[in-house]
């Protein structure tokens, strides 16, 4: 059985899954290196919310049923959440491997496989993809669902209630894969055909995004007890709640029943088209393996003029960042996909803090998230082995200008668009002022964007990349407190600013003489070195000087 | 006149290219062969200025590439093994960015990438990305990315692979064409048909050292004093007739 073509294909697909072809092979090894950094911190974390929940539970354990089922319930909402969420996560990241695609079809259709085959091998390679990384979250949150069970929880043994939790989670990461699924299998069939790639990518990006803004509302998940006992409208619009209900249900709970018709019909439903879209794209599989025709039209962006020759390089260089950005999916998805964290975190602070608070301390977390998540993308290399275009026409004249492309474009995105989206909000609650806080925050933003460009020395896009060089925890803390330095003391500046703008314009001034400080020293850099192309792990020892008098 | 003395590449333990020496004059077509893994795309790759010698020294017309890289590199066009391409740019966005990274000025630049492309055949594909592009044409993309700058050195590595019969015929009559207008051409590859037709002079490589160097009208059309027989013997190739037998046999048992 292991030598059928449909399980040997299933194998390969499963394998292609994993497979991150815009990394070198040192980058592909330091980034399983970073892969298990990151579940470090996560167990971490983890250990941080078993403790958060011991406590909470010994504080329980006194108190009346009722009040101890509410809590488990928003608890058990919570688990099942944030396996939801996972799972969704992990399928819209191989959204591109969804169905078979024109290169699976190049290659396997001259082989003697079937096309039924090739679609079977395929889903059965999605599905223990999904199932494999569902397992893994279940093993993981199944020590927070244990300590649930120690309280006097009503209705029903302990068997019974991790029976109940247990169906519950199944099918909930059941309708979370065969949603996303489901979303990309009808968008295949109805996107127009010349522009599929471009709206898939578009989509994929804008589910991931919508993912990490659902982040915060999942993270108060816990504290709904209150929502539970008194059956809350949002419940129902709330699709982890509906399989908390089905798994209250299960024990008894027969209050719940509206729930777990919204489970049941959701997940039947989303298995209805999910199925659909496979059974439709296999019949019509040219409508996924054929290119479509391009629409004639010109394309942006390359056909400006250029004012001198000078800044020919530098043209260059942007007009391949914003004709890259615009089209590859992966640069598109890392800064949505952060940004939206960002932007999840400024709809968390609307429950708490006051208007005006938010209003000063909106832009912040957008830029401090957006301007690394920018740098990032603009790390991670498009065809690493084209850039031998760039090698041979490599100029130490415009290195500066080239370098500085990458930079504008960091402040662009990861400064201008965040103050921009924030101004509108501070300009009906400040006036005339919100033009005194644009000014503020990108002055705050443009300083960041050199201190963390500092050393920046290649050309977009085409330097090989090794991520996770960095000690992950440590990264994890240097970034938490960067974060909450940075917000904080913009805040105040932007308040400052508001109040005593001749006291805020000493500060102003040091900033903007520290900026100009560091472009100076980057352009001095840029100009003295050669630009970088290969990326390497730090080779550099640190010696720990014992013998040292 | 492109002069390469005591060529060397040195992978640690691994000599790839040892001490080759060669001149490539004006108006001259140099085929450079040898087999697999002789060391002659590591050779290409020094001479564009990609890849940088562990000894030797490369002049162009008396600049030498150590000393001034930019200068030298300017003056080449270079046409790669692989197609390796940005494939997510349409070609005339290629064709743009590489004019622009050689400061090709603006109406320049927009005038000769609208004619390569209707000379090169491209036209009708402008506006797509080169992802869709089959390998013909992305080769046919990269020969015009080479020339753009009209180059005097043009360092070529395979540059007939993928492409169709027309398109070869075309690239030959436009190499001559080159050539005889006094640019220097440096050609590697595996065609023997091809150097015989188009090269003056051929340098033979085998385990990184130059073997033969002659030119074309040295060698005889056919028997023991042609081209592919010269190659063998200087190369001291296998005969393959047992070998071909063995991987029939093999396959005839499966």
């Amino acid at each position: 059985m292991r030598d059928w073509p449909a399980a040997v294909l299933a194998r390969h697909f499963f394998g292609a899954l994993f497979d991150f072809g815009f990394l070198s092979d040192a980058g592909a090894e330091s980034f399983k290196r970073l892969l298990l950094g990151a579940a470090a911190v996560a167990c971490g974390l983890g250990l941080l919310l078993v403790r958060v929940f011991v406590a909470k539970y010994a504080n329980l354990a006194s108190a009346p049923v009722d009040r101890y089922v509410a809590a488990a319930t928003a608890d058990h909402a919570f688990l099942i959440a944030l396996q939801m969420w996972m799972v969704a996560a992990a399928v819209a990241l191989v959204g591109h491997s969804l169905f078979p695609d024109e290169r699976d079809f190049r290659i396997l259709m001259a082989e003697p496989v079937g096309r039924a085959e090739i679609f079977g091998a395929k889903l059965a390679a999605l599905l223990v993809f999904a199932a494999l990384f569902a397992a893994g979250i279940y093993a993981a949150l199944l020590p927070l669902f244990g300590l649930s069970l120690l309280g006097p929880q009503g209705s029903g043994g302990v068997l019974s209630r991790v029976a109940a939790y247990s169906a519950a989670g199944l099918i909930a990461d059941l309708f979370a894969a065969l949603a996303v699924v489901a979303l990309h299998g009808v968008l295949v069939l109805i996107a127009p055909r010349e522009r599929l790639v471009a709206i898939g990518a578009g989509a994929r990006s804008l589910f991931l995004c919508l993912l990490v803004l659902a982040l915060p509302m999942i993270a108060r998940l816990p504290a709904s007890a209150n929502a539970w006992t008194h059956g809350a409208w949002w419940l129902a619009w709330a699709p982890p709640a509906w399989f908390t209900g089905l798994e209250r249900w299960l024990l008894g709970d027969g209050g719940r029943f509206a729930l777990v018709l919204r489970a049941l019909t959701a997940t039947a439903a989303t298995a209805v088209i999910a199925a659909a879209s496979y059974v439709i794209l296999y019949r019509r599989f040219d409508r996924v393996i054929l290119r479509p025709q391009a629409r004639p039209q010109a394309p942006a962006g390359y056909g400006r003029r250029i004012a001198s020759k000078r800044h020919s390089a530098r043209q260059a260089v942007l007009a391949f960042v914003r004709t890259t950005f615009g089209r590859s999916v992966l640069h598109q998805g890392i800064v949505l996909s952060l940004m939206a964290a960002g932007g999840g975190l400024v709809v968390n602070g609307i429950v708490s803090r006051d208007p005006r608070g938010l209003l000063l301390w909106a832009p912040f977390p957008l830029i401090i998230i957006g301007v690394p998540a920018v740098r990032l993308a603009l790390s991670v290399p498009i065809e690493p082995r084209a850039n031998w275009i760039f090698r041979m026409t490599d100029d130490r004249d415009v290195h500066a200008d080239v370098v500085g492309a990458g930079v504008r474009t960091v402040f662009a995105l990861g400064v201008a668009i965040p103050v921009a989206l924030v101004a509108p909000f501070q300009a009906v609650w400040f006036g005339w002022q919100a033009l005194l806080l644009v000014g503020v925050e990108s002055l705050v933003g443009w300083f960041l964007v050199e201190w963390l460009m500092r050393d920046w020395r290649s050309i977009p896009f085409t330097c090989a990349y090794v991520p996770g060089k960095g000690f992950v925890p440590q990264m994890f803390v240097r970034g938490l407190g960067a974060f909450i330095v940075f917000t904080s003391a913009g805040a105040a500046l932007l308040a400052l600013s508001v109040v005593r703008p001749s006291a805020a314009a000493i500060l102003w001034c040091v900033l903007a003489t520290a900026g100009i400080g560091l472009l100076r020293r980057r352009r001095r850099l840029a100009a003295d070195t050669t630009l970088a192309f290969e990326d390497d792990l730090p080779t550099e020892v640190n010696p720990l000087r014992l013998n040292v008098d | 006149m492109l002069q390469a003395r005591g060529l060397t590449k040195r992978y640690g333990g691994l000599l790839a290219v040892d001490r080759v020496d060669f001149d490539l004059r004006p108006g001259e077509i140099v085929g450079y062969l040898g087999p697999n893994g002789s060391g002659k795309s590591t050779t290409v790759n020094m001479v564009v200025g990609l890849l940088e010698p562990t000894a030797g020294s490369l002049t162009l017309d008396g600049l030498r590439l150590s000393d001034d890289p930019i200068a030298y590199k300017r003056r080449i066009g270079y046409v790669p093994e692989e197609p390796h391409l940005y494939t997510h740019l349409t070609a005339a966005e290629y064709l743009t960015l590489v004019g622009r990274l050689r400061r090709i000025a603006a109406p320049v630049l927009e005038a000769r990438v609208a004619t390569l492309l209707r000379l090169f055949q491209l036209h009708d594909s402008r506006y797509q990305t080169m992802t869709a592009f089959s390998k013909g044409m992305r080769q046919r993309v990269l020969v015009a990315a080479a020339l753009l700058h009209n180059p005097d050195l043009i360092v070529l590595d395979e540059p007939f692979s993928g492409l169709d019969v027309n398109a070869g015929l075309l690239f030959r009559a436009l190499l001559r064409l080159l050539a005889d207008e006094g640019r220097m051409i440096f050609f590697s590859t595996h065609r023997f048909d091809m150097v015989e037709k188009l090269c003056s002079r051929v340098v033979v490589l085998s385990a990184g050292r130059v073997v033969l160097e002659q030119p074309i009208v040295a060698f005889d059309r056919a028997g023991a004093g042609s081209l592919e027989e010269s190659f063998v013997r200087a190369t001291r190739q296998a005969d393959y007739a047992p070998l071909a037998r063995e991987i029939f046999d093999t396959i005839r048992g499966a």
